[in-house]
């Protein structure tokens, strides 16, 4: 029955952390190794050598690694392990996850962006490997012999026939050596032939637990005493009041208990009610039953029509952020033998991760508890301490699996509402939303409009390019302090234009990125799987096939050609060595593998699309070459195949990138012909299965992906693949009939449009 | 108060009859494996087994089960070896993992239906199980491999 | 003797002389009419009895008895909702009003402990209650009537072997005049006839056995025929279907739209097992004349049922046919989204299309359901589903009334209408979703 306190996933550490030391500079992750006296001063009778807070060997010589990300299905705990014990080392069975607790020694806790294998590859390179030469030293000492007489293999130091196991040098004379963080920025890491576990493949570690139910996730915590929650959501996200609540039909639901209009200083759930009761069964009865009556913000009658007309009006006026401003443009169109000039479109899209929004929250003795899955715990911490008008430091967030994150749980805002709730009502509160609740308060991707234009020579080279994108802003509406400035001095938002600063060669580029204010007063914006370049490259991409088609060039040649790598599109160390080059060998690879070029049966076709990932600096290279068929009659697409070449350097973790890839393009899939729903009422029309349908098991064509094989630095795979799906469909539909579709999601009635003669 | 089996062992839950399973599984009977997802009966997350069969727990009413025989994805192996947990795990199926309760369990009644299954016996039984991870390919090369298993197995007896 | 026409000249004196006695005749008639009735209508009552000692019954008769209380689904009518067995109080909805069904334990005080066999022979072949009074034909007598008095003896052993149970039913509703009880031997007199069941010598030793059952204790065209305004079955339509308690009983002849015949096997394997795989499963009222009731006979009494019903639809003459192949493919669903909701919430159970029809399975294109005129018995299934003791026994389908809108579930009438059948749609399907939603959550 109910625990007394909240399981966990895997075994941690029984010992404490004591005598570490973090230097936390700047913001970003930073460790340090034990001074020798401190080290001294704290080794205790049961030992645990810990020589940095990313993991601990104990006396049996199991390895503990602290993982401060988020797990949702990208199996990052094994990746990040396998870079630690391949340094280390250490005996892969004996490597154990430990998910942490948000702290301020784990610095930035974020997951998200494609970024944890990139971001964290050095660092924790760096750490195994200090361990080791620390446990030969120790080892060689116990040896009788010199440390250049031994190495470590497979959890134990070795010298001439004679081994010594890491739990064993712990259990007798735990290590002591120290490094200065320059000694550890230059430690040599292994050079791709000595890997023993990076780039080979092995089993997830937080599998096991996900086929007999065993894994705990943010909605499975529970406390004792805890009481349910279910929100009531005002008319709109921003700006409702409430001015009355009326619960005289809930009080005949048993166990209903009250209803609760939040006050919340953060003004992160404006016109929030919580309904409590005993049960989660009766919390959602009862909030069914409770009328509240709200004044609603200015938000309450905005269609998506308001706000795609509004991104119209504004990028077609002045201003906005120029990312990209080269001189010359404007010469270079008005002597232009001839140009294009196309605009796109996306719709309203639904994160819906599976484990619908929860939090359970307590406060104990001053300090306030959240359990919950969460992508962004430094994010929201301080959200939370204006909520509860505590200190930081009287906040933890709990970690939990996440029944999905994909950007969702970025934004941590619903354990705003749960908190407040515990602080309010004294008791652990635990807020749980129905799959509509959910829907309601999704921080939902934006729709965009985007607008596009070409400078063409007589000869049918690019002369010039000018990008336009308008949408809602995530990080504005978020994160305002995270915005960089463009070179013309004003913020935006990457999340929102990454994948319009693409590698090709266009002579004088502009990047424009504008913000749409009515999407980010009506919703939240979020940052939702693969973001900017989830619609970015939909507009580009099909705006490159065009152009081609303008240019009466092939496709993969038109591309490949201005992907040659020159100026600004070298490439930098360390991540994008290689540049463009580097995106032109996956489109050629990816057009040779789908036999790109032979002659396809009546209504099918072929299209290519291609992208970088998520950002410049740590580029990501696809290609994806889509092969559909096309109903005339009834504008059905028939997805028959998606050819994927990735290039993302080094694979720590080859199954598991293989299944990111497979998951981010169907995800490409779904948001291509499947999923989207529109803002009606200043709310979203689609709550629920009924009518938001994104892919099933049915729809999955047949999926050819392979990697090139790469020793550069490792970047990103959680998303990229989801870039290039979209816009290698609609170039496919194009090569097949003829029709161009500019809007996402497609819909059969959208071919038939594009299909039908013009009336 | 309703009387039935839970994974063999009988139960009297006291949650109203007309309380979704799910709920009563969950959080008075104490065994989260099965999830929730929607609460419509389209996401199959929820999904447990009556008298054998799968059904999605999450708009069956526990007065609806009593007398029956309930397993949840706890109980569908004691020591979580059943064909298709190993074969989910030799095809490291589940990415997030919150949807594979309810998939194995479907994955059971097809298998049990359908001991040879075609594609297109696959999309449809399983159609109704939304894996938001799209982990379908795997999700089907699990399937495929059980039916293995299970045929190897039945082969030996 | 002068003539009529010559009256107005015989004066005031004679005029008003024949008057009277024109008056009297007629009066006359009319009593003598009165007094034909009240000698047709009137019964004595028979004598109250002490209730019968159990032990005064044999064991092998009272076992007989229950067979026979099984095959006329006796319980399902007399046992109210959350009732005991046979205490009645179950309310039939009739065009006149409700009738309660007694109870028919044998309690002295509010049962029939007190009748005697004789009168529950009368009551059973006549429709005459122990104190005279007539019975509403609602008790289906019409049908009883054919029971043969070594049955008859049996139930009675059965009945007056039961638990005793102390319960009088509510009153009844019936409006002015049919409630008079007295006026129910004008319906007799039109539309009854007594007297034992006749074997066809034209037939089978089986089917008549299944004849019998069915026309008898079964009484199976008290639903599945139609009646009439006096609320007697249209005897020239027996078996062309009926609408029961909001339910469609199907037409048992070759009229009934199912696209696959119901052969003999598949009646004895539908009555038997409570589902057919060619063709559904039971639900609503027909559930329960399977479960709780026909499930009480043997096989072999199931079988001559089935032969009977198998020749009333002439299936043994026709062609069996191959199941009209639906299922969705990915395709379909994106451009039908109606079809997509169907493969999210149904076809996880539902589909069967790559293998012969399972019962386990029910494939959809045979469900009669779909074929029906009217779309209450596909609604009334979607909202409710069907129990554990339902249908397959063990099996349940969960109601979809709390998941799916009635949006959702017009659309899925609609579509499982226009693919699996070539019937024209049904019409006004959001105005028959809501009314049936409301119905349903009130009982």
């Amino acid at each position: 029955m109910n625990e007394i306190a909240p399981r966990k996933n895997l075994s941690r550490s029984k010992l404490s952390r004591r005598g570490f030391l973090v230097a936390a500079a700047g913001g970003a992750v930073m460790f340090g190794f034990l001074k020798p006296e401190a080290a001294l001063a704290t080794a205790t009778p049961s030992a645990v050598f810990e020589p940095t807070i990313w993991y601990s060997i104990d006396t049996d010589g199991i390895v503990t690694v602290s993982i401060a990300k988020a797990e949702m299905g990208q199996h990052v705990g094994t990746a990040l392990a396998r870079i630690v014990a391949d340094e280390l080392e250490t005996d892969w069975s004996k490597v154990r996850l430990d998910y942490v607790d948000s702290d301020p020694k784990w610095g930035v806790m974020v997951t998200g962006g494609s970024w944890s294998v990139n971001h964290s590859f050095l660092l924790l390179s760096e750490a195994g490997a200090a361990g080791r030469i620390a446990l030969i030293e120790a080892g060689a000492k116990l040896l009788h012999t010199d440390p250049a007489n031994c190495s470590a293999q497979n959890g134990a130091v070795i010298s001439e026939g004679r081994r010594i196991t890491y739990g064993d040098i712990v259990a007798r004379a735990p290590p002591t050596r120290a490094f200065t963080d320059d000694e550890l920025s230059t430690l040599p890491i292994k050079t791709v032939g000595d890997r023993r576990l990076i780039g080979h493949d092995t089993r997830a570690l937080d599998i096991p637990d996900k086929t007999d139910g065993k894994a705990v996730y943010g909605i499975d915590a529970e406390l004792p005493g805890m009481v349910f929650a279910r929100p009531k959501i005002p008319p709109t996200r921003n700006g409702s009041k409430v001015i009355s609540i009326d619960d005289s039909a809930a009080k005949a639901v048993p166990g209903y208990l009250s209803s609760l209009a939040l006050d919340d200083p953060s003004d992160t759930v404006p016109g929030w009610v919580m309904v409590l009761a005993t049960s989660y069964p009766a919390a959602i009865r009862a909030a069914d039953l409770v009328t509240v009556n709200w004044a609603p913000g200015p938000t309450a009658g905005v269609s998506e029509r308001d706000i795609q007309n509004h991104a119209v009006a504004l990028i077609a006026a002045p201003g906005g952020a120029l990312l990209v401003d080269d001189p010359g443009l404007h010469a270079a169109f008005s002597n232009a033998a001839s140009t294009l000039e196309r605009t796109y479109t996306t719709s309203s899209v639904l994160h819906f991760q599976l484990e619908p929004l929860n939090a359970l929250a307590v406060e104990t003795g001053g300090v306030f508890e959240i359990h919950t899955g969460n992508q962004w715990q430094s994010l929201i911490l301080p959200v939370l301490a204006t909520a509860l008008g505590v200190g930081q430091d009287k906040i933890v967030l709990r970690s939990y699996l996440l029944g999905g994150g994909f950007g969702r749980r970025l934004n941590g805002d619903y354990t705003v509402p749960a908190a407040l709730a515990a602080k309010a009502s004294k008791k652990p509160v635990k807020m749980i939303c129905t799959r509509a609740d959910d829907a309601r308060f999704d921080s939902i991707r934006s729709p965009s409009v985007q607008t596009l234009r070409m400078a063409f020579d007589a000869g049918g080279r690019v002369t010039a390019m000018a990008h336009s994108a308008c949408a809602g802003w995530p990080t504005l509406v978020m994160a305002p302090a995270a915005m960089p400035k463009a070179p013309n001095g004003v913020a935006y938002d990457p999340f929102a234009i990454a994948g319009a600063d693409h590698w090709y060669d266009v002579g004088a580029q502009r990047v424009r990125a504008v913000t749409n204010d009515l999407a980010n007063t009506t919703f939240r914006p979020g940052w939702l799987r693969s973001v900017g370049p989830g619609w970015t490259n939909w507009a580009l991409e099909s705006f490159i096939d065009e152009a081609a088609h303008h240019a009466g060039a092939d496709p993969v040649a038109f591309r490949a050609a201005m992907l040659n790598g020159q100026g600004r599109n070298a490439g930098t160390a360390p991540n994008a060595i290689g540049g463009a080059l580097r995106q032109a060998n996956v489109v050629k690879l990816a057009a040779a593998q789908a036999g790109w070029g032979r002659k396809m049966p009546a209504d099918t076709g072929l299209g290519i699309a291609t992208s970088f990932g998520q950002e410049r600096d740590m580029p990501t290279w696809v290609a994806c070459v889509a092969q559909v068929a096309v109903n005339r009659q009834t504008g059905l697409v028939t997805l028959q195949k998606l050819t994927l070449v990735v290039d993302a350097g080094t694979i720590i973790h080859p199954d598991g990138a293989l299944a990111q890839v497979q998951g981010a393009a169907l995800w490409g899939v779904s948001m291509a012909l499947h999923e989207g729903t529109e803002i009606a009422a200043g709310q979203v029309a689609d709550t629920n299965l009924d009518t938001y349908t994104p892919l099933r098991m049915g729809d999955v064509p047949e999926l050819v992906i392979s990697f090139v094989n790469s020793t550069e630095f490792p970047t990103g795979l959680g998303e990229p693949a989801t870039t290039v799906v979209g816009p290698a469909i609609g170039n496919a539909i194009f090569a097949a009939t003829g029709a161009r579709l500019r809007h996402l999601p497609i819909r059969p009635t959208d071919i038939l449009a594009a299909l039908a003669p013009p009336s | 108060m309703t009387s039935f089996l839970l994974n063999g062992v009988a139960v009297s839950p006291v949650s109203p009859e007309d309380t979704p399973l799910l709920w009563v599984v969950r959080d008075e009977l104490g065994l989260k494996g099965t999830k929730f997802g929607c609460g419509i009966g389209e996401c199959g997350a929820c999904t447990v087994h009556v008298n054998g069969r799968a059904q999605r727990s999450c708009i069956t009413p526990v007065g609806a089960v009593a007398g029956a025989s309930i397993t949840t994805i706890e109980g569908l192996d004691p020591a979580g070896q059943h064909p298709l947990q190993k074969a989910w795990i030799a095809a490291q199926a589940p990415q997030c993992g919150y949807c594979q309760s309810g998939q194995i369990m479907q994955a059971a009644t097809l298998l049990k239906d359908f001991p040879d299954p075609s594609p297109a016996d696959i999309s449809a039984v399983m159609g109704g199980n939304l894996c938001r991870c799209m982990a379908y390919v795997r999700i089907r090369a699990a399937i495929l491999l059980a039916a293995t298993f299970s045929r190897q197995a039945a082969a030996h007896e | 003797m002068t003539g009529w026409p010559a009256l107005h000249v015989l004066g005031p004196a004679v005029w008003k002389g024949r008057c009277l006695r024109i008056f009297s005749v007629l009066a006359g008639l009319v009593l003598a009419g009165l007094l034909v009735f009240g000698w047709i209508a009137w019964y004595w009552p028979i004598a109250r009895i002490p209730v019968p000692s159990p032990n005064s019954f044999p064991q092998n008769l009272i076992a007989q008895g229950a067979a026979l209380a099984g095959a006329g689904d006796c319980a399902v009518c007399h046992t109210a909702a959350g009732g005991k067995s046979y205490a009645g109080g179950y309310g039939l909805a009739t065009p006149f009003g409700v009738i309660y069904t007694p109870n028919i334990t044998p309690d002295a005080q509010t049962g029939i402990g007190d009748w005697s066999e004789a009168a529950f022979d009368r009551a059973m072949h006549e429709g005459i209650s122990r104190d005279g009074t007539q019975l509403f034909p609602a008790f289906p007598y019409d049908h009883f009537t054919k029971i043969t008095p070594p049955d008859l003896h049996a139930l009675y052993a059965y009945l007056m072997t039961l638990p005793p149970v102390s319960e009088t039913a509510p009153q009844n509703t019936v409006r002015f005049p049919f409630n008079i009880r007295y006026l129910q031997a004008g319906w007799k007199l039109l539309y009854f006839h007594a007297g034992s069941y006749q074997p066809d010598p034209s037939q089978s030793a089986t089917w008549n056995r299944g004849a019998y059952l069915a026309t008898g204790l079964g009484h199976c065209g008290g639903c599945h025929t139609p009646r009439n305004t006096m609320g007697a079955e249209e005897v020239r339509q027996t078996y062309h279907g009926a609408l029961i308690d909001g339910w469609t009983a199907p037409a048992l002849t070759a009229a009934n739209p199912s696209p696959l015949p119901w052969t003999q096997l598949d009646i004895f394997e539908y009555l038997r097992t409570g589902a057919s795989a060619r063709h559904g499963a039971a639900s609503g009222p027909m559930s329960a004349v399977i479960h709780t009731g026909l499930a009480h006979l043997p096989d072999s009494d199931i079988a001559a049922m089935a032969v009977y019903f198998a020749a009333q639809n002439g299936s043994a003459s026709a062609t069996t046919g191959a199941p009209p192949a639906a299922s969705e493919t990915a395709d379909q669903q994106q451009v039908d989204a109606d079809a997509q909701l169907y493969a999210n919430a149904c076809a996880s159970c539902h589909y069967g299309a790559s293998q012969a029809p399972r019962a386990i399975r029910p494939d959809l294109s045979l469900a009669t359901a779909l074929w029906l005129p009217d779309p209450s018995n596909f609604i009334l299934t979607v909202l409710r589903g069907a129990g554990t003791q339902d249908g397959i026994t063990g099996v349940m389908m969960p109601g979809f009334a709390s998941a799916m809108s009635d949006d959702d579930i017009v659309r899925l009438a609609g579509y499982l209408r226009r693919s699996r059948t070539n019937l024209p749609p049904w019409p006004d399907l959001a105005q028959r979703v809501a009314a049936l939603r409301a119905a349903s959550s009130h009982s």
